[in-house]
Parts: C-alpha cells; structure tokens; sequence
C-alpha cells in the first residue's frame, strides 16, 4: 500500500466529517508505524484513523483496509477485503449484543453469511434488497464463509433488475455453507433437545443429509414424505459429517414425487460380537433427551436421574468374513430377534442376583454365531437397522456348491 | 481389505478385522504368522494356504470336550470338531467372558466361536495352531449346516482369487500345498450336508 495514498484516504475521511487534517503530519505518522515499527499498513492506516477520530470525537469514522476489489460472493475468499452487491435474501436474530443483524447474502454466483457489527454503525438491512458493501471482510469458521460488515465499511442501497436465480446443489455434492438444495423429507427422527422444532433426514437422488430446524416463531414442520426446495440453509460441518440448518432458509413446497437415495442398504453375516450397551438399558427422563445412562443412573446432560425408563436395544458387530458392519437395533426388532419383550426383560433383570448383566448374558446366547440380514440406512460404517431377520440353512446353496467345489475334481 | 493394514484404513474410522472362515483341516497347515505395522497394537495375522490373511476367525462344529488347566491362572483348552478336523479352543483369564461361557457348556454341543487364531512352536518343533475364543455360545444343527455352506464357499473363493492377490502369491510360495486339495476338502464337507 503506497503510504501518500492511505494518508490520503485518511485526510478525505476527516475533512468529511468537516475538521482539518494536517496530510503532512498523517503521512509521518504512518511512515513511522509501518517503517520504524513494523505494523503492518492496513493496521498503520487503522490505528492513525482510530487516533484522529478520537481527538475529534468523531463516531462514525469510516476505516482503513482499502475497498478491496469488487467480486461476486462466489469469487471472494477468506481473509479478503473486498466489495461485493448482492442482496439480503434472510436476516436471523443477532446471537450477541455486539452483532446489530445477521443473515445470508446472496448473488447469482452464490451465497454466504455475514454479520452487521454493532459498532459499525451501517444503516438497517432489509431483506429483499440490494446493497453495495464496499471494504467489508471475509472470514472463514469451521469451512463456512462469513462477510463481515465492520466501522470501514460503506453500505448504500442499490436499485436491482431481474429475479436471482440460486443454483440447486446435489445433496452429494454439498460442502459447508450457505446452499440451496431440493429434497424430500424422508425421515422424522425424534428430538434430541427441546429447542429442536423438527430433525430428521432429507434426500434426493444423489444422498441424504440430516437436518435441523430450531424452534423459532413463523417456522412450521416440514411434512414428512413432501418435496422442497430449500434455498440458502446453511450447512455446517460436525465431525466431519454435515448437517443443514433450515432456520434461515426460504421453503417452497413443490408439487410431486422425487426419486430419492438415502444411503439404504442391506449387509448379511454372522453375529459375533455384542457390545457393552446391549440389552436392557436405561435412558434419560428428559424430555428430548433419551439418552442412556451409566449404572449409577448418571445423564452425561443432565446427571442422575432416578426417575429413568427402560428400553432395549442391540449393539453389536456383523461379520461376511470379508467385511464387518456395526449395527445398532432398537427395540421393535431387537423383541423379536431375541424373542424377548421389554416386560419379561424387566422381570428377568429384577428376579435375578445379576440384574441388567442377566439380560445381557441372554442376548448374547440367543445372538451369537446367528446369521443375520439386515437393513438399514449406514452412517460410517454403523448400520441404524430398520428391519432384521435371523436367516436359515438354504439346501439350494449346497446343490451349487457341490457343483462348484466338484466341477475340477 | 486384504493388503491394507494401517495404511488402507480411513482415519478415525474403527474398522474391526473381519473374521475368516475356514475348516479345521486347512487352519492346521497355517503355520506363517506375521504382524503388520510397527506398532505394539498393529494387529498380527496367521497367512492361511489358500491365500489370505487372518487376524480372526468365526468357526462352527461340535464341543466334543473340555479341560480345565492350571491352578493359578485358570484356562480351558476345548476341542471343537468340524466335518474336516479338529480346532484347539483356549479360553484364559484374559478372557474372563468367554471362560464363563465355556464353563457353562456340557459336551458334546455345538457351538459357535470367534476368536484370534495363534501359532506355537512345539517342543519337537512342528508348528501349532490355536484359536484364543472371544466368545463361544451354543447354537443348533441349522446354524452349523449354515455354517458349513458359508467356509465352503469362502474356500473356493480364497482358491478362485489367489493368483491375483500378494497374500495369495505369498501362500504360494511358503506351502507348496495344491489348493486343489482343499477344493477336495470342501467338497468332502458338503457331501455330509442334507439335501
């Protein structure tokens, strides 16, 4: 950055807000910091800005950084300062009081977050409109892109011609951001917390992916079974698995049937292993909650609760001999695979000396070394099974194989 | 799978060895062991003749006896038997489960076993071969006819893909066994099923 042009920049911006500026005095201030000191000149330029506007106690001083270059939201890159139009298209409630509006910007080349900070002193935002950012910043958390609009930036509104049109993304190919995909809600899976409106998965023929709603006022559960497009969720990364949030999102139902893939799949082998957790287990009271408890009846969440309920449950590991899948069962065939109710499990755990651990030994008498087909859907490597049937001895396989075995004797 | 070791695992993914079927007859002749990666818990493998390695084994026949051994550190050596031979079944106090199933047993039975199979050297120096049982528990005819099918099957696929696989070129090389053999051995053990 040439030094005569930021003492430039500086000077325009005091003499805006009508008070001398001395550009003489401002450029050997700026020499200074960045040639005797080191700073760097974009922070230089920030700290003799902040300097003059607190002697003449202007508050609404405009920063340094340079306007950047004008991009699309689809060019720009972390760390960037640039100048970008584009139009609001959600605003979500402020999480902190620091932050005056936040929301999703988009162009036609894509979307992302930003975030207003409340000492930037920017006019309100309404969605729907155009705005030129002019020196904003781009950051970057967990893999997301962020447009910050901080003290420095200028923002006008803009006049706009033309409807937007969001690119729809295949729910493959999704990376963290804000994204626009269309799918059907295939599944409604029970809420984990009691802020959640609605979770389950979406899909459309390339994948499925989880989603959330939070509860919020104006949102409404999306149908299980309908079609949507979804335009700007964001998509955020946990665990390396991807998860969408539809709080900011706009939904349009879509009339019809799509196909769907949503990672189902079946696995055949023999049972041999049962893992700790099996059996007849406890789980946590919370509404929301349901998670398993330890022995002493401890929620990870929401410590010892006395008042739990019972339920069952298979955890344990196939085997083809070539692959092992995990496999998780809940209780509707876990009853009918050990041919055991929750009730007789109770009973059984509360009339014998080794309690819970009875009911485990059970389970994997009548597990172990059983050939199993499931069904499912398969999150890395571990199989929710929907459906499960113990197999049996197929004497047509032995004809063929006394073929195979036999054929080169 | 095969060949993958360490290397070929996703990261921070669990992936558990699979467990091999194979017959009494052909496991008998393992006698290569080896261990894969530096690690003191890189997982070890015993290279079966027909050309595949083996850190696990799911086998099925009939518990045709039982022996309780040592007083201190209490194990059971168990004989369990299958159309083809005989496996070594050891349970000890490192695997307190399994001891407890194996007590609960009354030969004969069958069973079902997983477990890891080991390689020892006899006084007279022939190799030895044992299964060190994770899990024994008793299951009915059905499940071992099933069984019997499944090893069968897994055999002649072992046979029918080892020219093209390293473990099969190295199986190969150290035996010098015609796998024609075990295609024999297989046959032998379905002839015994019902049609």
């Amino acid at each position: 950055m040439d030094i005569s042009e930021a003492a430039e920049r500086i000077s325009q911006k005091i003499t805006s807000h009508g008070h001398p500026a001395d550009k003489a005095s401002i450029e050997s201030k700026l020499t200074r910091l960045v040639n005797e000191f080191g700073v760097p000149p974009a922070e230089a330029e920030r700290t003799v800005l902040n300097e003059l506007a607190r002697e003449f106690s202007i508050t609404t001083f405009q920063a340094a950084g340079g306007p950047g270059d004008q991009k699309t939201l689809g060019q720009v890159q972390n760390g960037e300062w640039v100048t970008v139009e584009c139009k609001v298209v959600a605003l979500t409630s402020a999480p902190s009081p620091s932050i005056a509006q936040a929301g999703i910007l988009a162009d036609n080349s894509g979307a992302m977050r930003f975030v207003v900070w409340a000492r930037a002193n920017a006019p309100a935002l309404a969605a729907g409109k155009w705005y030129r950012f002019e020196s904003a910043v781009v950051d970057q958390y967990k893999g997301m892109l962020s447009l910050k609009v901080h003290s420095g930036t200028t923002v006008t509104e803009i006049p706009h011609e033309g409807a937007l049109k969001p690119a729809i993304t295949p729910i493959r190919d999704l990376s963290p951001g804000v994204v626009c995909i269309r799918g059907k809600v295939v599944q409604e899976w029970e809420a984990t917390h009691d802020r959640i409106l609605q979770s389950g998965m979406i899909a459309d023929e390339t994948g499925g992916i989880r989603f959330v709603m939070w509860k919020e006022e104006g949102r409404e559960r999306l149908s299980p079974g309908g079609v949507f497009t979804i335009f700007y969720a964001t998509a955020d990364e946990f665990n390396s698995r991807l998860s969408l949030t539809l709080n900011p999102a706009t939904i349009v139902p879509e009339e019809g049937d799509i196909p769907v893939s949503t990672g189902n799949a079946s696995f055949q082998g023999a049972f041999v292993h049962l893992a700790p957790g099996s059996g007849l287990i406890r789980r946590c009271p919370v509404e929301g909650c349901n998670r398993v408890l330890s022995r002493q009846n401890y929620c990870p969440v929401h410590e010892i609760q006395p008042q739990y309920h019972y339920d069952l449950r298979i955890k344990g590991w196939l085997d083809n001999g070539i692959e092992t899948r995990e496999i998780l069962v809940q209780r509707g065939e876990t009853e009918r695979l050990v041919e055991m109710n929750l009730d007789q499990a109770r009973e059984l755990a509360e009339n014998n000396p080794l309690g819970m651990d009875e009911v485990f030994m059970k389970f994997r008498e009548a597990l172990l070394g059983r050939y199993l087909a499931c069904q499912g859907r398969v999150i890395e490597n571990r199989m929710l099974v929907s459906a499960c049937e113990i197999l049996h001895y197929q004497p047509e396989q032995l004809a063929d194989l006394l073929n195979r075995a036999g054929g080169s004797l | 799978m095969t060949g993958g070791g360490a290397a070929g695992r996703k990261e921070g993914i669990f992936e558990r060895e699979p467990a091999r079927r194979v017959f009494a007859v052909e496991l008998k002749e393992s006698r290569i062991h080896f261990k894969e990666g530096q690690d003191e818990k890189s997982p070890t493998y015993v290279l079966l003749p027909t050309g595949e390695r083996c850190n696990r084994v799911f086998i099925a026949g009939t518990l045709t006896e039982k022996r309780r051994q040592g007083e201190q550190n209490m194990f059971y050596r168990a004989r369990v038997v299958d159309p083809t031979g005989t496996f070594f079944v050891m349970a000890g106090s490192y695997q307190p489960e399994a001891m407890q199933q194996v007590a609960r047993l009354e030969p004969p039975t069958f069973v079902a076993v997983v477990g890891k199979p080991n390689v020892y050297q006899a006084p007279d120096g022939a190799a030895l071969i044992s299964i060190r049982c994770e899990s024994i528990t008793q299951i009915d005819k059905d499940i071992r006819d099933q069984w019997v099918l499944d090893t069968a099957k897994a055999t002649l696929d072992r046979i029918d893909t080892a020219g093209q696989t390293p473990d099969g070129e190295r199986a190969k090389r150290e035996y010098n066994i015609d796998p024609a053999l075990f295609r024999k051995v297989a046959y032998e053990a379905l002839t015994q099923l019902k049609i």
